[in-house]
């Protein structure tokens, strides 16, 4: 009885779309449980060196990291998002959108720009010296380390929270600011009795998102030297050439994420309020005098230093090296790095449209496939571009027999010097950005239109090419651009993976900041900046159209 | 013969969860136009998604036109199954005109073939000086002709209607019932109709139940 039941679901769900789906989940889920498995393998002498020497170096430094990026960008989102969503004061308009922009700073841009900025020879010091005649230790100014990162780390992360907490504010929080401002409350206390334990989840839930990029983040702190455990698998693999060790850090790091997302639970489990259903939004209080101008001036201050001043610089900078810089070689360049993100997004997003029709129907297994997708966004690109690499050797290991039979010669490695490791690599990561947007789409047009051509003698692949792709073009349009501009600056992946002198933007922008040849490097980093704009842009526009 | 055959069907949300329908049975005879009556939350647009192949029942039977299209051990996909449906907010194609909405299910059968049978069905509902039209274009009561001449268009063993006339003007809703039994007497189309009001099956239908009807209320 039951086993025909299960050849009946089989016999209505089972096709060719979900046949691709599981196919897609496989290739997710194959490197990151391949790394998981190198837990139980018996460690190597590398291994016991890591452990016993550096191990812990790289524990309290990663948890420093980000214990103190999370509570400054905290706090610093918070207060923002207070300021903007409960006051209105001069240019309130033009900061509640540009204080989203230094997301659009990829860190190690920022990091290299404010380090040379700040250094003996940089516009700073350089100017209090020759025009103010100011002089001054150049240690206090100089960003090293641990430091510099988190002051990196949280000037150029904090729209996380303030995006999410400002969206919380202005759309929920109206009734409770309300009624406390009419019990008589000043404003300072009903940010810490009121505003603080409320949005408690919206903070959380942006202090995550920071917390995940300080985890994945290599720019920086290997630019800044500082040892952490991403930082360790890119040394453990370039300079060791050990893909064991690297995928037992990388487990390693992994069960410090698993712990993240409990303790995340943990945090918000028995916060979830029954907030008011018919919220309005919350209407602003005019601030006069010194409080609109200190106003003023803190949204100014941030947004000056995460936006404003690093990318004057690096203007003046590429003003300096255009003529060398912006020639034929840059090209090939370009259109390396768009050829090879374009090839990426293709594919994520018709895995993608295929996942998400799978996954309309709600049942368990379109519960677990869902979750499975958008797994790579939340591992760091470090753990899955050694698991992707790991997987690609072992894979040339088995393909073996095959090369010496077309007489590529004994045991080559082709597989994993080629191409196809960095776009299943780019596949894994950011599969969560193309399968939201489609998932989105095939919300909006519903099921109906779906039901009616299926009633109308169409099965399911006929419905989708005459029915639901011209109704979702414009999801695939958003998803196209989004995902497309996450690949174009994306590092960690393409540095790990991209074949022998193959280069992307980001990939040369790192190169030319490492060899300090900070100039160079300014014209790559403003081209990677504008396209991120665009995308801040494309997703602010792309929110108020979903509102309306 | 008879055109639907409905043996003991039951459906529940989840397997925990009470039946919404319980050991359901049902025959219809070819022509007849039933009406079924309940407030929402019966069941009734449940029992015409397990009809079209839209839902799968926990247990029991459905046969078509002589075809069992499902049971304990088979389930036939909903465009194998000849049911046509024309949905509570008519599910027009935003993208399609009128014309090709109507083609849209003929699209097996030669041209000459669709030609007269779009032509057919534009008259069959008084639309045709509206093929070139969009969906959007139309009133209300012009959408519901649409959707129905478009169920009808590939002759279905049997037509299922979900609540038709939710959507319209309380003043348009007199005539258009008139029309609807017009056309289906015309089409001499078997039909199932759900509906929470009294007026339009007793205006449309030839034979009413009242829904929920379980085994153990009966």
């Amino acid at each position: 009885m039951e086993l025909d039941k299960a050849r009946r679901y089989f016999q209505k769900e089972c096709n060719g779309w979900w046949l691709i789906s599981m196919v897609g989940a496989g290739v997710i889920l194959l490197p990151i449980l391949y790394v998981f498995l190198s837990l139980f393998q018996s460690p190597n002498e590398n291994w016991i060196h890591i452990r016993q020497y550096l191990l812990q170096t790289y524990t309290v430094n990663t948890i420093i990291l980000v214990t103190v990026t999370g509570l400054l960008t905290a706090f610093i989102g918070v207060l923002l998002a207070w300021l903007i969503a409960s006051y209105d004061f001069p240019f309130k308009r033009f900061f509640r959108f540009t204080l989203i922009f230094p997301l659009a700073i990829p860190p190690y841009i920022a990091a290299y720009t404010y380090r040379n900025m700040l250094s003996y020879t940089g516009v700073v010091q350089s100017t209090l010296r020759n025009q103010l005649d100011i002089h001054i230790n150049s240690e206090l100014l100089t960003l090293t380390s641990v430091s510099g990162s988190i002051f990196i780390f949280t000037f150029f992360l904090y729209p996380y929270v303030y995006l999410i907490t400002l969206a919380f504010l202005e759309k929920q929080s109206a009734a409770y600011i309300e009624n406390a401002r009419m019990l008589g409350q000043k404003p300072v206390p009903i940010f810490f009795k009121i505003i603080l334990p409320l949005s408690r989840p919206a903070i959380i839930g942006g202090v995550v998102l920071v917390v995940y990029e300080v985890l994945s983040d290599y720019g920086v702190t290997s630019y800044f030297g500082v040892h952490t455990f991403t930082t360790a698998i890119f040394q453990t693999w370039f300079g060791m050439y050990d893909v064991d060790s690297a995928m037992r850090l990388a487990s390693w790091l992994m069960i410090m994420i698993v712990g993240l997302v409990f303790i995340e639970r943990l945090l918000r489990k028995r916060r979830r309020y029954h907030l008011p259903r018919q919220s309005r939004s919350i209407v602003p209080v005019r601030l006069k005098g010194g409080k609109a101008v200190a106003a003023s001036l803190v949204c100014g201050t941030i947004v000056s230093i995460g936006f404003f001043i690093p990318v004057i610089q690096l203007l003046a900078w590429a003003g300096m090296t255009f003529h060398t810089i912006w020639d034929s070689q840059f090209f090939e360049l370009l259109y390396q790095t768009v050829y090879i993100a374009v090839i990426a997004t293709a594919i994520i997003l018709v895995f993608s449209t295929i996942i998400a029709n799978v996954t309309r129907s709600p049942s368990t297994f379109s519960y677990i496939l869902s979750k499975i997708v958008t797994a790579g966004y939340s591992i760091p690109g470090a753990i899955i571009a050694i698991g992707v690499l790991a997987l690609f050797i072992l894979l040339d290991g088995w393909l073996a027999p095959v090369y010496e039979w077309m007489e590529l010669g004994e045991a080559p490695l082709i597989l994993s010097l080629s191409l196809v490791m960095l776009v299943v690599g780019y596949v894994i990561r950011y599969m969560a950005m193309g399968y939201n947007a489609m998932e989105v789409g095939f919300e909006k047009v519903g099921n109906r239109y779906t039901e009616s051509s299926r009633m109308l003698g169409h099965g399911k692949t006929t419905t989708f090419f005459k029915v639901e792709l011209p109704l979702l073009k414009g999801a695939l349009l958003s998803g196209f651009l989004l995902t497309f501009i996450e690949i174009f600056k994306e590092l960690p992946l393409a540095l790990l993976l991209r074949p022998f002198n193959f280069e992307t933007l980001a990939t040369k922008t790192y190169q030319y900041a490492n060899d300090e040849r900070i100039y160079e490097a300014a014209i790559p980093s403003l081209i990677i900046i504008a396209v991120s704009v665009l995308s801040v842009i494309v997703v602010q526009l792309l929110d108020r159209r979903v509102k309306e | 013969m008879n055109i639907v055959d409905i043996q003991e069907l039951s459906f529940s949300f989840s397997r925990n969860d009470e039946p919404i329908i319980d050991r359901f049975s049902l025959s219809i005879k070819k022509g007849e136009v039933v009406g079924i009556l309940g407030p929402s939350g019966s069941g009734k647009s449940t029992l015409l998604r397990l009809i079209a192949g839209l839902e799968m029942p926990s247990s029991g039977s459905i046969t078509i036109a002589g075809r069992r299209v499902v049971d304990d051990r088979m389930f036939i996909q909903p465009e194998d199954r000849g049911v046509g449906m024309v949905f509570q907010d008519y599910a027009l194609f935003p993208h399609m005109t009128v014309k090709d909405n109507i083609m849209f299910g003929l699209s097996g059968l030669p041209r000459d073939k669709r030609k007269s049978d779009l032509e057919e069905m534009l008259e069959l509902v008084q639309m045709q000086d509206y093929k070139k039209r969009y969906p959007h274009e139309l009133s209300g009561g012009q959408q519901q002709r649409v959707a129905l001449a478009r169920a009808l268009a590939p002759r279905p063993n049997v037509l299922l209607m979900d609540e038709p006339f939710s959507n319209l003007d309380t003043d348009l809703k007199d005539e258009i019932r008139h029309d609807l039994r017009e056309i289906l007497q015309k089409a001499d189309m078997t039909s199932i109709l759900v509906t929470h009001d009294q007026k339009d099956v007793a205006a449309i239908c030839t034979k009413q139940m009242m829904v929920p009807v379980t085994s153990r209320s009966m």
